[in-house]
């Protein structure tokens, strides 16, 4: 009883991913067949061709997203667990008062600060211009939040030895203590390529050409208003755009959830 | 490496806590803090930068009328003052708040039954399928579930309509009834949504400890007993992390109706932040657009600080 009604809401959870692929496959005018297939009946890859030499250029898009999500997130990887080390593990005169001042920003809804940045931007030239996206995009509080838990939990001792063992503080760092984050890490990079690629709000705001749209924006466009796009391309391109989840969920799962679930049960 | 320069100088003295000799501790402490300072420089910048100062910024903006071609023109209260007789802003508020409502009921609603099943005596790998199948759309972009989505509830061809109508209902308009658009926005807000939320419940069941279920139905209480008396107070904390996510997520909801419905018919299911992004970006009344940023800002850090409190008292911490 209990499992059937698992299996139910698991069906419904994949539904809607299973129409989109088999539909993509389907030649257009067979899109909207009813009743609906919900397995491949034909191999027809040609939406993905249409889909991806349309007006609306998509690889492109793909490309920017990427560019943006890879910079976002080396960057995020860089600063998140220096300053996450820093507040764990480093003695410095308002080391507290900084962090929580840093944490408050997790309370500042992104649409409270858009049009001051969306300003900003505009002044410095920046509007249209992957920078817009990136520049506030490798920094950030919750990395930090992540990463200084981890540092909590390493034995001072650790960074003791190194020291009098004569490492510099950035040795004991880079050499000690970053390798350990090494999963802790990978999740926050993970976390946040899949955050940027996944973006919608501000690029919508910052970006205005085709040519400079992320994704998201690219596959708008190509569905139209209304839905009025060719279905089958825009699902051949949804398709495509998916593929970077799948990959992360199918390969970091596992540690994704143990990260994103533990900040909330251990609190 | 450059960061070190002012560390590599000299041979570091030994940092044994506070302990060591008075000189060197001193030039230690310096140093170390020094280095303090160095590593959270750059986040430090960006939320100067990029939060801090765009915040002060739209605070300043929303007492102000500003159309981006003049310089800003102080008004005082006019902008907050203006909110009240704004019509379409009730209307869009009013829709959040529908939203929020049926986020924090049914996704948490959804995925605690469902975090109560799979947390059952399972096979290991029917629990890792079930779990793996509800979270899946929690890492697909919320733009592109929202193409699937307006595809499978369109009029005429959508699959949904054809389901029901072969059950002998009548088609829905999904997306361009006034009631019905906002009933798509909720179902999509919360399919997508409901697997994070398992996840934290099934994380804070499996602490439970089994041994105090086992007395509790030892004792001769029935199952909704042992649920309500012993397992709903010892995930509370999951159960309030989860609410206030919810909320503060269901407030900013965009995207989905942009796709979807693109807030219509008329404003039947926009979202105050559409509306937002409208007065500032459309119709560039960037102050008055601040104002009602601001209102949402505060909501949400009411939310949080409420949740920050409450959790310290209501929560059963164990």
């Amino acid at each position: 009883m209990s499992v059937a009604l698992l299996v139910i809401g698991a069906v419904g959870m994949i539904a809607p991913f299973l129409w989109m692929f088999t539909t993509s496959l389907r030649d257009a005018s067979h899109a909207y067949d009813l009743p609906p297939q919900w397995l491949p009946t034909e191999w027809d890859w040609s939406n993905y061709a249409g889909a991806v030499s349309g007006p609306v250029p998509i690889l492109r898009n793909m490309l920017n997203s990427a560019v943006i999500a890879i910079a976002v997130s080396v960057g995020m990887i860089i600063t998140a667990p220096m300053a996450g080390y820093a507040f764990a593990k480093l003695q410095f005169p308002g080391r507290n008062s900084i962090f929580v001042g840093l944490l408050s920003s997790l309370m500042v809804p992104a649409q409270v600060t858009i049009i001051p940045l969306f300003l900003l931007m505009r002044t410095f030239g920046l509007l249209d211009n992957p920078l817009s996206l990136i520049l506030p995009g490798i920094t950030g509080a919750l990395g930090v939040f992540l990463l200084r838990q981890f540092f909590l939990g390493l034995p001072q001792e650790i960074i003791d030895a190194a020291r009098m063992d004569g490492a510099t503080a950035w040795q004991t760092y880079r050499l000690i203590a970053l390798p350990l984050a090494k999963n802790a890490v990978s999740t926050l990079g993970v976390i946040t390529f899949l955050g940027s690629w996944n973006a919608y709000f501000a690029p919508s705001i910052f970006l205005n050409s085709t040519d400079t749209a992320t994704l998201p924006l690219g596959l708008v466009l190509m569905l139209g208003p209304y839905g009025a796009g060719n279905v089958a391309q825009v699902m051949a391109a949804t398709t495509i755009a998916i593929a970077p989840a799948l990959i992360v969920f199918l390969v970091a799962q596992r540690w994704i959830i143990a990260s994103l679930t533990q900040s909330a049960v251990k609190g | 490496m450059t960061l070190t320069a002012p560390a590599v100088k000299q041979p570091p003295a030994p940092l044994k806590g506070r302990g060591g000799r008075p000189g060197h501790q001193g030039a230690a402490r310096r140093r170390e803090a020094l280095t303090g300072y160095l590593f959270t420089a750059p986040t430090v910048i960006g939320f100067l930068v990029f939060v801090l100062g765009p915040l002060i910024a739209a605070l300043y903006l929303s007492l102000t009328k500003y159309n981006i071609l003049t310089a800003p023109k102080f008004v005082g209260l006019d902008n907050y003052a203006r909110m009240f007789r704004d019509e379409r802003l009730a209307t869009t508020y009013g829709n959040t708040v529908l939203y929020v409502a049926a986020a924090v009921v049914l996704i948490n609603g959804f995925a605690l039954l469902f975090a109560v099943l799979i947390n059952q005596r399972l096979p290991r790998a029917l629990t890792y399928v079930f779990r793996s199948a509800y979270f899946f759309p929690y890492l697909v972009a919320l733009v592109y579930v929202s193409i699937i989505w307006q595809a499978l509830f369109q009029k005429d061809t959508g699959i949904l309509n054809y389901y029901l109508t072969a059950m002998g209902g009548e088609r829905i308009d999904w997306l361009n009834s006034s009631e019905f658009s906002k009933v798509s926005v909720i179902i999509v807000d919360t399919w997508r949504n409901v697997g994070f939320a398992m996840l934290i419940f099934v994380a804070a069941l499996q602490e439970v400890p089994k041994d105090m279920v086992e007395a509790a139905r030892m004792d001769g209480a029935n199952e909704w007993q042992v649920f309500r008396r012993i397992v709903l107070p010892m995930i509370s904390q999951a159960t309030f992390f989860n609410i206030t996510i919810t909320i503060i997520g269901a407030f900013q909801i965009y995207e989905s109706i942009i796709v979807l419905t693109r807030g219509g018919p008329g404003d039947a299911s926009r979202s105050v932040v559409m509306y937002i992004a409208e007065v500032a970006f459309n119709k560039f009344d960037m102050g008055y657009a601040s104002a009602i940023a601001v209102t949402l800002f505060l909501i949400i850090m009411l939310v949080t600080i409420v949740q920050f409190r409450l959790r310290k008292s209501w929560v059963n911490n164990e």
